[in-house]
């Protein structure tokens, strides 16, 4: 027994530090990846890495407060009408002269507000989030038609289209926000003390309770994180195409949950880590260029993706049976 | 006198209509065990919560150290000194014990990065000041409850509080981890920390308090020093009049086995479990927390997967891989972890009486039949006195003990050939108790096999017609005739089988 310890000791050490899962979607993106690179010689060259990459920043940065909110045991369906709302809001404002910064900052100060009302309101009401938010969700998206009627707004200075078109070092600059931002939160979901307690009110929010956590406080926080998230991919955004629209993010939050789902979190609460989710959101990433690579229909993408996420839940329900009771 | 470092004055609090604590006063000494009894339902738990900020009392006031205070949340409540080990477990399973005992107190550096190292030394050198052994890093869901329950001390010590409430909190040990307990409590006692210790095991509340106060009917009956109180005097105040506090008769016509299992072993779980039962016996499973008993009885009833062994009923082999077929072979299971597995907290009691037997209660439409339902329930509610009456309320509202009762009912509604009890009479108080030991017997001397998993040795004593012991997923002897509780221990603590492999 320790003999046979010893030997396959590193083996155990990877499993430990990256957990099976994480390890079964590494080696499936590596395996995708090999395939198309193999298939298709373009596939693998650093232009195609970015476009990849840029075609799903926006969701993978609302991702990063979707993990948390799922870990939490709740769920934000109003990301994907907060991102076309602060577009819009910048949109205006810059268009009405303010000066870039302010045109920044507000919009996300309403994505914080919204995210506050959506916390507060999942507290006063004892509902589950999915429903204060996807009433939210609904509402957003009515306003945002009403103060665009409908009408794309355009004409942004180039200085704003930065954030969403420029490159450092090579880099687009949606890439690196997103680096900076999942990197940051993630190594605090991990080991500060502050995030830590979301796997606690995940896990037993009665115990968290009892043990003299601030549940309701916190679960404001999570939702106004979330929103100020999809404020920031809004803002991206509306960088990315010089414009907005009321269209921007549309179905958003579906592959957003799909790829926290996918990164191993439990819609119970309690699990999940961003690099999970990270790993999720790279897996759909190249599934959805793939279809634009290869040239199959892409009504099949969808199909795809969903498929992809029930095996991912398979997945995980059996490893964590195999997993947790030893 | 003047020595109290909590006392509570004229708390009174209502949930709906029902009046759980109608004017309760209460003072607790530094340095000194109170113990708080009553029967189940008589409001002690509520008492504790509203001590430890959970809930708010309707009237009355609470006094820490002879100033006026008052808790709007448990986080006050440990802020102020105050700490609950409560009886129905509250960790979050999904993290490591450490994680559990330093809820939000984890050691962290300037920008409140936690240092797990640091965490996990001082997880383990907590544990070594109490003398048990448990890796720090474990997760909090891989436990047995037993183990569980010593975590929860373990956290509520942590707090280096002055004021240690402990809601029932032998009920899920085995009888070395009891005495441990009692030396942690000593330990206490000796640093000048008030414990306030609840309990239904009147020989525990003797041997270690220095004061009992009885609690009835959500009124505070009367406080006794230990030295002063007798055993019966206190039942008595507890219940009203006297109960006895006996076993049944052991069985009188023991007839041919009917149920054996040969070589049950699942890996890393338990290995090559022998076993018979016999028509009209109670087979008692001794052992210490975490030995095997339960895991055996989960794979019997199907819960778990076996990796080799045959179960045998009436002489024929029967697979069992669901427990769904277990309950139709006419084996059922009555879980330790009543709110885990046993029961639908949010259904009603009647929805939970029928709950195993569901089938004989549906229609050839696939409609329930109410009638039935309504009368069956009713006749166990009355049987089990399963308090309130009214058997339609959720099951959530009903305190801890009648919860397990109404688990009893619900199997006993199922007509078993072979009932596997799982700490029977855990969290249940003395009249209750008394009663579950007779309605085994009664169900033996009807024919049913019973299996009885106990923790507490003079119960298991008390009940069983024979023993069998466990050790580390071992059986390492069956008792049987007169046997003492130094034997029963002789075999749970031996790593030697019987038969000396």
């Amino acid at each position: 027994m320790m003999a046979n310890n010893q030997k396959i000791g590193w083996v155990q050490k990877i499993i430990k530090t990256f957990g099976m899962y994480n390890i079964g979607l590494i080696i499936s993106i590596i395996v995708l990846m090999l395939g198309m690179s193999i298939k298709y010689e373009y596939f693998l060259t650093w232009e195609n890495m970015k476009v990849m990459a840029m075609g799903f920043v926006l969701e993978a940065i609302m991702s990063i407060g979707m993990t948390i909110a799922i870990i939490s045991g709740g769920i934000d369906l109003s990301v994907s009408a907060v991102l076309p709302l602060t577009a819009i809001l910048a949109g205006f404002l810059l268009n009405g002269g303010f000066p870039i910064l302010l045109a920044i900052i507000i919009p996300l100060v309403v994505a914080c507000i919204i995210g506050f009302m959506n916390g507060t309101m999942t507290n006063l009401l004892r509902v589950h989030p999915f429903i204060v938010t996807l009433a939210t969700m609904l509402t957003l998206r009515g306003i945002n038609l009403v103060i665009t009627k409908g009408a794309t707004i355009s004409g942004f200075p180039k200085t704003f289209c930065f954030i969403g078109q420029g490159e450092l070092i090579g880099i687009p600059f949606p890439l690196i926000l997103f680096a900076i931002l999942a990197i940051v939160i993630g190594y605090s979901l991990a080991n500060h003390r502050f995030f830590q307690q979301v796997y606690f009110i995940g896990g037993n929010p009665r115990a968290a309770r009892m043990s003299g956590l601030k549940v309701n406080r916190f679960l404001v926080f999570v939702y106004v994180l979330s929103s100020f998230l999809a404020g920031v991919a809004g803002i991206v955004a509306a960088a990315q195409y010089g414009s907005a629209n009321n269209t921007f993010g549309q179905m958003a939050e579906l592959k957003v949950i799909a790829a926290v789902f996918i990164g191993g979190a439990s819609l119970y609460g309690g699990f999940g880590t961003m690099f999970g989710t990270f790993l999720g959101a790279l897996f759909l990433a190249i599934i959805y260029n793939a279809f634009v690579m290869t040239g199959v229909s892409t009504y099949w993408q969808d199909v795809v993706v969903g498929s992809m996420l029930l095996i991912a839940v398979f997945l995980g329900a059996y490893l964590k049976k195999r997993g947790v009771r030893r | 006198m003047a020595n109290n470092v909590l006392r509570v004055e004229g708390i009174s609090k209502s949930f709906a209509s029902n009046k759980v604590l109608d004017q309760v006063s209460f003072e607790v000494e530094a340095g000194q065990v109170h113990a708080l009894v009553g029967e189940n339902g008589a409001g002690k738990t509520t008492l504790m919560n509203i001590i430890g900020g959970i809930h708010q009392p309707d009237e009355g006031s609470i006094f820490l150290e002879g100033y006026q205070t008052h808790f709007e949340d448990p986080l006050q409540a440990i802020k102020s000194g105050i700490s609950i080990v409560h009886q129905e477990l509250s960790l979050a399973l999904n993290l490591t014990v450490a994680q559990n005992i330093f809820a939000n107190r984890e050691e962290t550096n300037r920008i409140g990065l936690i240092n797990w190292k640091a965490l996990f030394d001082k997880t383990r050198a907590l544990f070594e000041r109490i003398g048990v052994d448990i890796e720090p890093t474990m997760l909090a869901g891989d436990m047995s409850v037993g183990l569980q329950q010593i975590v929860e001390i373990a956290k509520a010590l942590s707090f280096n509080a002055k004021i240690i409430i402990m809601d029932e909190p032998t009920s899920a040990l085995s009888d070395t981890e009891v005495e441990r307990l009692y030396n942690i409590i000593d330990d206490l006692k000796s640093r000048g920390v008030a414990v306030v210790f609840i309990s239904h095991k009147l020989n525990e509340v003797l041997k270690i308090s220095d004061k009992i106060s009885v609690l009835r009917d959500g009124k505070m009956i009367g406080t006794v020093a230990t030295s002063e109180a007798s055993r019966g005097e206190i039942i008595k105040t507890m219940v009203g009049h006297h109960i006895k506090d006996f076993f049944p008769p052991k069985s009188s016509g023991i007839e041919e086995e009917f149920f054996s299992v040969e070589g049950l072993t699942s890996k890393g779980r338990f290995q090559d479990i022998n076993f018979s039962l016999r028509k009209g016996e109670i087979l008692g499973f001794a052992g210490l927390i975490g030995s095997g008993r339960t895991e055996v009885a989960r794979a019997i009833f199907g819960a778990d997967r076996l990796d080799s062994g045959k179960i045998l009923l009436d002489d024929k082999e029967i697979r069992i891989s669901s427990p769904r077929e277990a309950i139709d072979q006419g084996i059922c299971y009555l879980t330790e972890d009543r709110k885990a597995l046993g029961l639908f907290l949010t259904m009603s009691v009647r929805k939970n009486i029928i709950s195993a037997a569901l089938k004989s209660f549906i229609s050839r439409l696939f409609f329930y039949k109410h009638r039935e339902i309504k009368n069956k329930s009713k006749e166990y509610v009355d049987y089990m006195q399963i308090q309130p009456f009214n058997d339609e309320i959720p099951l959530i509202s009903l305190s801890g003990g009648n919860k397990q009762k109404v688990l009893f009912a619900k199997w006993l509604c199922a007509n078993p050939k072979v009932l596997i009890v799982d700490e029977p009479t855990r969290g249940v108080d003395v009249g209750a108790k008394t009663r579950i030991h007779s309605d085994l017997r009664k169900l033996a001397e009807d024919g049913v096999g019973i299996i009885a998993i106990c923790s507490e040795l003079p119960e298991v004593l008390g009940l069983s017609d024979r023993i069998a012991v466990f050790h580390e997923g071992r059986i390492t002897a069956i008792l049987e005739g007169e046997v003492t509780q130094e034997e029963v221990m002789k075999y749970a603590v031996t790593k030697e089988v019987d038969d000396g492999k």
